[in-house]
């Protein structure tokens, strides 16, 4: 259409045609060109009704103030600083309120204790809703059953066969058939081969450490300084692993208590020995 | 229902009050501004700065068009609501507990503290509405605390401005001429302090309520007991619901015992009495802290709790709020009905 005429034919084409009819509502008819070029005609038949709303003239004044005070210059509508909605609260009236609320209380309460008991308690031997020691078949079924410690490693073991069981949460230490000691778990390091230096020279840093301190004591793992997470100021504190236990306790034994940059160094294990370490 | 939920304040409210239309709301604290919202979205329209202390009560005229304070730095003064400019200061020996204008906006009144040596009084001023900032300083009138009597807590003006009843510290109310300021009578209400007074519609009775853990209903001409609510903590505020006839109580334990006890046994719930049957009939919880006032909508759709936790709450009544009928009510109405056909 736009190739045929100016924009004000346009404009004079798109005017509405309005008449009023006998019983007060209007018709407008109205022409648009839909995606496909067609030309469409539109009627509508529109009953105009004027809805009267009674507004307190001091009221209507009232709310074209200027903000004043600590509200000076403030944008208009309420500000989310000190004009919040709250959460939904109830008001439910009747003469048995209490009662209501109170039975309402129980029957929740109830019902948490009932899907407690449910996950909760499951008989070893017979799987009723008991504890294994009060299960009445306790006597007959225990023979048959695997000594209980074993069978926790079972369980474990049951849940790497189907990782993927669904509902079911199985606890980290078990996810690895259920035997994986902390070397063998990807989160937990062995430390049982780290030194904990403390009472280090703050300008001493990880490289100074290996050439300087630990190199004589054997291979190094890792080697790292705790420092202030904002300024990267050391914090005195430095742990080194070592490739072996052995020559971490050489250097223990060495360092513990010598100078370095003109402080008495405090050497120890990283994590408190066990004392049967495997 | 949500409520909206007013944060302007960073200390505990004091008193919260409607305007007559009541689309303005009126919120004072123990920091020293008093504010002013728009009721129907929480709006802040503006603060009034100048008090240098807690500031104990607020009230506006029926034109809206000045608000009064009274606080603890020993002092009234006078606003200008749409601005809020300080027209006036009106400078006392003790600090001010409680003010209120009177029904014809002539009149103000201020209740006194009693310390220092002062005996605590109420004292009433008139309002110059012309050129507000110039006031007679000179008071209309001072009652002090007379001998019996222990400090008064709270005050308003009957209907028509004739009469002041005044809540005492001991519980007891008692009734004043406003105009000579001659005791006419006084009757032992409540066992505890009297903590608000609260006039119905017509000012012709009133709500007050007591830290005894009740409040009662009043009559202004022969201080007689109309009704008693009786609640399980100490109670702050009462007021009197417009078109349903019910009080709402607000309090809840006082603040310095509320470490000493578990937070739900706190009791910071508004609580809904029916005003004739005088049963309890529903709590609406949400404060953390005690209510220390409660306010209701003229028009009675709404109603406004400040609290001890510095927040005002303004919960607008559902459908259900007006609904609710007591059997006896609704067959008294079905044959009343069937008496018109």
């Amino acid at each position: 259409m736009s190739q045929q005429g100016t924009w004000a034919d346009d404009v004079v084409e798109n005017q509405p045609l309005i008449t009023t009819n006998e019983d007060g509502t209007k018709t407008v008819i109205t022409y648009r060109i839909n995606e496909k070029g067609q030309k469409i005609k539109v009627t509508q038949i529109v009953k105009e009704i004027i809805v009267k709303e009674s507004v307190n003239k001091e009221v209507a004044k009232r709310k074209q103030w200027a903000k004043f005070g600590e509200e000076k210059n403030a944008a208009p509508g309420p500000d989310y600083r000190t004009t919040q909605v709250g959460e939904e609260v109830h008001l439910r009236l009747g003469t048995a309120w209490k009662t209501a609320e109170k039975e309402a209380e129980e029957k929740k309460a109830e019902e948490s204790m009932l899907s407690a008991n449910t996950r909760a308690i499951t008989c070893r031997y017979c799987k009723g809703q008991h504890f294994s020691s009060k299960c009445p078949f306790k006597d007959s079924l225990a023979s048959l059953e695997p000594d209980p410690m074993d069978e926790s490693s079972e369980a474990g073991a049951a849940a790497l066969a189907s990782p993927s069981a669904p509902g079911k949460y199985v606890p980290r230490h078990l996810r690895n058939g259920g035997i994986s000691a902390s070397g063998e778990s990807s989160r937990e390091r062995d430390d049982s081969s780290t030194l904990k230096i403390a009472n280090l020279n703050e300008m001493v840093d990880e490289d100074m450490l290996r050439n300087q301190l630990l190199y004589p004591f054997g291979p190094l793992v890792r080697v790292n300084v705790v420092r202030n997470r904002e300024t990267g100021r050391s914090r005195g504190l430095a742990f080194a692993q070592f490739a072996s236990e052995s020559s971490a306790q050489r250097a223990l034994d060495a360092l513990d208590g010598k100078g370095f940059h003109s402080l008495i160094l405090q050497v120890g294990w990283s994590k408190p020995k066990k004392p049967q370490q495997q | 229902m949500r409520p909206i939920m007013l944060k302007g304040h960073e200390r505990s409210l004091t008193q919260v009050k409607y305007n007559k239309e009541g689309d303005l709301i009126f919120t004072v604290a123990k920091d020293k501004i008093a504010s002013v919202w728009y009721s129907y979205n929480g709006e802040r329209v503006g603060t009034y700065n100048g008090h240098q202390g807690t500031i104990w009560s607020i009230d506006v005229d029926s034109k809206s068009e000045f608000c009064l304070t009274g606080s603890a730095d020993f002092s009234m003064k006078l606003w200008e609501v749409s601005t809020g400019r300080c027209l006036f200061t009106f400078d006392q020996d003790t600090s001010v507990r409680r003010v209120e204008f009177d029904p014809y906006d002539n009149r103000i009144l201020a209740v006194t503290d009693k310390v220092m040596g002062f005996p605590g009084s109420i004292i009433t001023y008139k309002i110059n509405r012309d050129s507000p900032t110039q006031q007679d300083t000179t008071p209309l009138l001072k009652i002090d605390t007379k001998e019996g009597f222990e400090k008064v807590s709270v005050a308003g003006f009957s209907y028509l401005g004739k009469y002041i009843v005044a809540g005492h510290q001991d519980g007891t109310i008692s009734k004043y001429d406003a105009t000579t300021g001659a005791l006419i009578g006084s009757v032992k209400a409540h066992e505890g302090l009297i903590t608000d007074i609260q006039f119905s519609e017509d000012k012709t009775y009133f709500i007050i309520s007591s830290k005894d853990k009740s409040a009662s209903i009043y009559d202004v001409d022969n201080l007689k007991q109309l009704k008693r609510f009786e609640a399980d903590a100490p109670m702050n505020s009462a007021a009197i619901t417009p078109v349903k006839e019910f009080v709402v109580l607000g309090g809840g334990q006082e603040a310095r015992d509320v470490t000493t006890t578990a937070a739900n046994q706190g009791k910071f719930e508004a609580r809904f009495y029916h005003k004739i049957f005088e049963d309890e009939i529903g709590r609406v919880k949400g404060h953390f802290g005690p209510l220390n006032y409660i306010a209701v909508h003229p028009s009675g759709s709404s109603y406004a709790s400040g609290g001890e936790d510095g927040y005002v709450r303004v919960h607008t009544f559902e459908k259900s709020y007006y609904d609710f009928k007591y059997d006896v009510e609704v067959t008294a109405e079905a044959k009343a009905h069937a008496g018109e056909q």
